[in-house]
């Protein structure tokens, strides 16, 4: 799996970007490489960053030193070869949902006739065959949140950004929803940056796992899962290595400061330190102007 | 506590009931029989102090009377050529009223610089008594329909601005960010969301609009050079016959009672989208 994604080139970058809210340091020094094609999830408790992370790397808000390339492109604002899947959908409420789905279609200004048709296959493409002419607020949060997926989709944006897409749903539709995302991107492969605060659902949809910590936020560990595409997530949820992957991560999370200890023992799986957390020392190296 | 909590829940039940009874809810609606209750006791009761009292019918004057005269003031005429000189002015003022209220409230809730440049004068004048710029404004612009127009696009276009602003101010910037997330252009931007979430706002704002629109036109009538359904109430109040010059005001009221029915019309068509939310 690793040596497949190496073959495959960058489609996102990030060096060294910082990002301050007045004093507050919010980000610190992200470096990140997402290849085409690959699953990246974002894990991180919340105030740590992830979201203001996902922004930046969308272009709607700038950031103050650094550099974020598409395709060696510097970023330096939205574009619509980046598409956004919102946490509380962000559906408009007096559109109905084959308008919704067509929306980033529409403001492209792609012909009628080829929206219909991205429309008609994306809305079956998530399930929502029959519920066109519903207006989100008929529809549950489920099923609005498929229709947030099948407009972000639409476009056939290179890359998608995933705000804690199943934050606000519950449990079992999310299960379902995680499962759903993977057999469309198997079906459509493209970039994917997943942000979440759910271990199990970084586990389960993340070819590479990168974990956050926040106060300012940073990249502290990045490991790649080794569960192969085509994975059975009901199988994976069953098997040791996830739970050991799962205690491991938790464990992490639980105490950011205390220096990681050994992956469980798996061959095949690459884990990496990016930042020893440890005493008052590290943190003063880290602060502000200690750029690369 | 609990105990407390519970009639809240029952009434909400209750209500939930009703609902549902929707083939003959409006039979059983009690908005339906409050109103009917209230206008019988009101102006039955009006009617009945008119019929009984020895009060001259000069200084006091009750329903079926005003009726009377509202129906001869029809028959002989007088009532339609002035209601015609009455609308051509509610209608210019109103004409010139709303597309530039619409367009100032545009312009201050989307652009902070028209905003800084404008506001001044839009709470200025919300505060100001539009009756005492009716001197000036015969001054500059005369007693006759330019004038009169004036006043009534001053009594009508607060309403339209003030709400097309507070629509555009409460567009939900969530929303907003998904625009900027899909590369809307500006205009893009008011087609998809500013405008939508506007309209609301807009429709409540018109309401309100024509009946201050009625009320400066009868001020214009009264203050300027007479004319109109102004002109009918005050000749015939002044020769004491209070019914048939209360008998242009009841063509007032109606006027007022039907736009009202037709702006709540529009409101809820507008709004469709918001009126199916699941149980």
């Amino acid at each position: 799996m690793a040596e497949s994604l190496n073959e495959k080139e960058v489609c996102l970058h990030l060096a060294g970007v910082h990002k301050y809210y007045g004093d507050l340091h919010v980000l610190d020094s992200i470096d990140i490489e997402v290849y085409e094609e690959e699953i990246v999830t974002i894990l991180g408790p919340s105030g740590c960053g992830k979201t203001t992370l996902l922004r930046i790397l969308n272009g709607l808000i700038s950031y103050d030193s650094g550099d974020v390339l598409y395709k060696g492109e510097r970023v330096i604002g939205p574009r619509p070869e980046m598409a956004m899947v919102f946490q509380h959908f962000g559906l408009f409420p007096w559109k109905r949902l084959s308008q919704n789905i067509g929306y980033g279609l529409n403001i492209q200004g792609r012909p009628k006739e080829e929206i219909d048709n991205l429309v008609r296959h994306y809305t079956s493409l998530v399930g929502l065959e029959g519920f066109e002419d519903n207006f989100p607020a008929e529809l549950s949060g489920g099923m609005q949140q498929r229709a947030g997926l099948a407009r972000a989709l639409a476009t056939q944006a290179d890359v998608l950004l995933l705000d804690e897409p199943f934050g606000a749903l519950d449990a079992l539709t999310r299960e379902q929803l995680q499962d759903e995302l993977l057999k469309i991107n198997e079906a459509e492969p493209k970039s994917m940056i997943f942000i979440t605060h759910s271990i199990d659902e970084a586990l389960l949809l993340g070819d590479r796992v990168l974990v956050m910590t926040p106060q300012p936020g940073e990249i502290r560990f990045e490991m790649e899962t080794g569960f192969g595409r085509g994975r059975d997530l009901e199988e994976i949820r069953g098997s040791q290595r996830f739970q050991e992957l799962r205690h491991y991560l938790w464990g992490l999370l639980k105490n950011p400061d205390r220096k990681p200890g050994p992956l469980p023992d798996e061959p095949e799986l690459h884990g990496t330190v990016v930042k020893e957390g440890a005493g008052n020392d590290d943190r003063n190296q880290t602060g502000r102007g200690h750029g690369p | 506590m609990t105990t407390e909590t519970k009639p809240v829940e029952a009434m909400a039940h209750k209500t939930a009931g009703e609902a549902e009874a929707s083939p003959f809810g409006w039979i059983i609606d009690p908005a339906i029989y409050l109103r009917i209750l209230s206008v019988v006791v009101v102006i039955g009761g009006w009617e009945l102090l008119g019929q009984i009292s020895y009060i001259s019918p000069s200084t006091f004057s009750w329903p079926s009377a005003i009726v009377a005269a509202f129906v001869d003031l029809t028959r002989t005429g007088e009532m339609m050529a002035a209601a015609k000189e009455s609308s051509i002015i509610l209608v210019a003022g109103l004409g010139l009223a709303i597309p530039t209220g619409i367009m100032l409230g545009l312009l201050m809730g989307r652009f902070k610089t028209c905003e800084y440049l404008l506001d001044t004068y839009v709470y200025a004048l919300y505060a100001t008594p539009v009756v005492a710029l009716a001197f000036p404004i015969a001054m500059v612009l005369g007693v006759d329909f330019a004038g009169k127009t004036t006043i009534v696009v001053f009594f009508a276009i607060m309403p339209v601005i003030v709400n097309v602003f507070h629509g555009v101010r409460n567009v939900d910037p969530f929303l907003m960010e998904v625009t900027r997330s899909f590369c809307s252009s500006e205009w893009q931007r008011w087609r998809d969301l500013i405008f939508p979430s506007m309209v609301p706002y807009l429709v409540a704002g018109l309401g309100l609009s024509f009946g201050r629109g009625l009320v400066g036109m009868v001020v214009a009538e009264f203050l300027m050079s007479i004319s109109g359904l102004g002109a009918l109430s005050q000749d015939y109040t002044g020769e004491l016959e209070l019914d048939k010059g209360l008998a242009p005001v009841l063509l007032l009221m109606i006027t007022g009672i039907v736009l009202t029915k037709l702006v709540n019309i529009c409101e809820n068509k507008f709004s469709s989208w918001r009126t199916h939310h699941e149980g």
